[in-house]
């Protein structure tokens, strides 16, 4: 299911970014896994992608690093 | 000093990345397709290459194939980005990195043994290093030899997760029975053509009078007879310093068959936009520009022209373009279009004599830099605003695209 809404993510910066736990539609989903991360521009902003897993589902979170905005992208059950 | 050329393979490139993402793929057998309706299977895994599921198959006949298939609908961005780190990764090892396609890179390491060990070394730690840095479940195999083309075949000899290493002494036992058509640039045709001549494997080839293979095949008739022998004079060319490109183009396979063509002018002018923008990015222009234009037969055409002044403007391609479409007489709907622009110059910094001209280059410059900052399309022309016919699709990347450069691109 793509999505593209703004999520609130608490994250870590430890050699690297790294996402914990989001926020989306109300309820909080603990990051349990990072599977995979890459990055792409949209125009001049870079976006880092990240597939994350909560131990039921698959997320697409994305950190648009012109705006500092976190965005839910992709849900995969 | 005998050169040491390394080239590395991803394994089922696009089906890995997407099993690396989603834990839920791993194991399975699944096929990366185009999100396009008549998309083709662009790398299976290797679950599925068991069933006989193969690249450029459609989605109903590797289906077929395999019934428990799942298709994954590609995402070139993750593919694009990976295939950067890959090239960081073989970088660190040597600065002169080729990069053969998205999942391929020849690299000369050369003199690179007393920093990081003998070749074998340096390949078991670029592996390592991928499956760290990038994913566990990306492997790839690797062939080590004094030249590119033996590097190439013996990256192909062991899959996946190989390494194969010919050493100079191995290479006339190795070749003396082997099909031409394992080699590198020898495809079918070319094979089926050497067949017929009597040669079958590259011993013969080698062993080929220079004079016949000339005059059968012309100029490429003594590099035949060098790669039977597994000479090849092609040097490692490093990330950008590869020669100018010949062409800018783009093409596209249509989502149906389109015979109207006021749809198939839409479709040229966003390619002839497309193409544009990429020449002047590269700050190019092209004497010719040409139509291609493929039949729901596959039959394929292309018809050019010569223009009195290069260009890179994006309604002058359109218009010659159209000019190119309206003296054909189409036979049936259209499956594929392509624009291109060859015969490039470096554009000249002289300023147009006429006002209209420099008007029309301030535009071009003004939207350019607009959709540089902002993306994609954010200004483009108001006839494909519509309907952009791009809208919601995952073109199939082309196998000859670069991290750099201006390389012709397909979106097939």
């Amino acid at each position: 299911m793509k999505l593209g809404e703004p999520v609130k993510v608490v994250a870590v910066f430890d050699k690297g970014l790294k996402p914990a736990k989001f926020k989306w539609r109300g309820r909080v989903y603990g990051i349990k896994d990072i599977t995979y991360t890459w990055a792409s521009r949209d125009g001049s902003a870079k976006i880092l992608h990240f597939s994350v897993s909560d131990g039921s589902s698959l997320y697409e979170l994305a950190y648009n690093q012109s705006t500092l905005k976190w965005s839910l992208e992709e849900v995969l059950p | 000093m005998t050169p040491v050329i390394m080239h590395v393979d991803m394994n089922a490139f696009f089906a890995s990345v997407e099993q690396q993402a989603n834990t839920s793929l791993r194991g399975k057998p699944i096929a990366v397709i185009g999100s396009a309706q008549r998309t083709v299977v662009t790398t299976a895994s290797y679950e599925a290459r068991k069933f006989g599921v193969k690249t450029g198959m459609n989605k109903a006949e590797a289906k077929r194939a395999c019934p428990p298939l799942i298709f994954v609908i590609g995402d070139n961005r993750k593919y694009m980005d990976t295939s950067v780190c890959m090239l960081e990764i073989l970088k660190s090892f040597s600065p002169k990195v080729e990069a053969y396609s998205i999942d391929e890179a020849f690299v000369d390491i050369t003199g690179c043994s007393s920093a990081f060990g003998p070749p074998s070394v340096i390949a078991a730690s670029v592996k390592a290093r991928i499956r760290a840095e990038i994913g566990s479940l990306l492997t790839c195999s690797v062939g080590i030899a004094p030249n590119k083309l033996l590097a190439k075949l013996a990256s192909d000899m062991k899959k996946p997760d190989g390494l194969v290493i010919i050493g100079e002494e191995d290479v006339p036992s190795l070749l003396e029975g082997l099909p031409v058509g394992e080699l590198w640039g020898i495809g079918p045709r070319l094979t089926a053509q050497l067949n017929a001549m009597g040669i079958a494997t590259c011993g013969e080839l080698g062993r080929a009078p220079a004079s016949i293979l000339r005059e059968r095949f012309g100029i490429i008739g003594e590099r035949l007879k060098d790669m039977g022998q597994g000479i090849y004079g092609s040097v490692v060319v490093p990330i950008g310093q590869e020669e100018e490109a010949k062409s800018v183009g783009h093409s596209m396979t249509l989502p149906a068959d389109v015979a109207d063509r006021a749809a198939i002018r839409k479709y040229i002018l966003k390619l002839s936009e497309m193409v544009g923008a990429r020449a002047r990015e590269h700050n190019l222009k092209g004497r010719k520009v040409c139509l291609t234009v493929r039949y729901p037969d596959f039959y394929t055409f292309s018809r050019q022209k010569t223009l009195a002044e290069p260009t890179n403007d994006t309604r002058a391609i359109y218009a010659w373009v159209l000019g190119i479409l309206e003296a054909i007489r189409l036979r049936t709907a259209v499956r594929l279009l392509g624009v291109s622009i060859s015969d490039m110059v470096k554009s000249s910094l002289q300023i147009p004599l006429f006002e209209e001209d420099r008007a029309r280059e301030r535009l071009l410059s003004a939207m350019d830099a607009v959709n540089r900052s902002f993306g994609g399309s954010t200004i483009t022309w108001a006839t494909l605003l519509e309907e952009d016919p791009w809208e919601e699709r995952s073109g199939v990347i082309s196998p000859s695209w670069r991290p750099e450069g201006v390389k012709r691109v397909n979106v097939k």
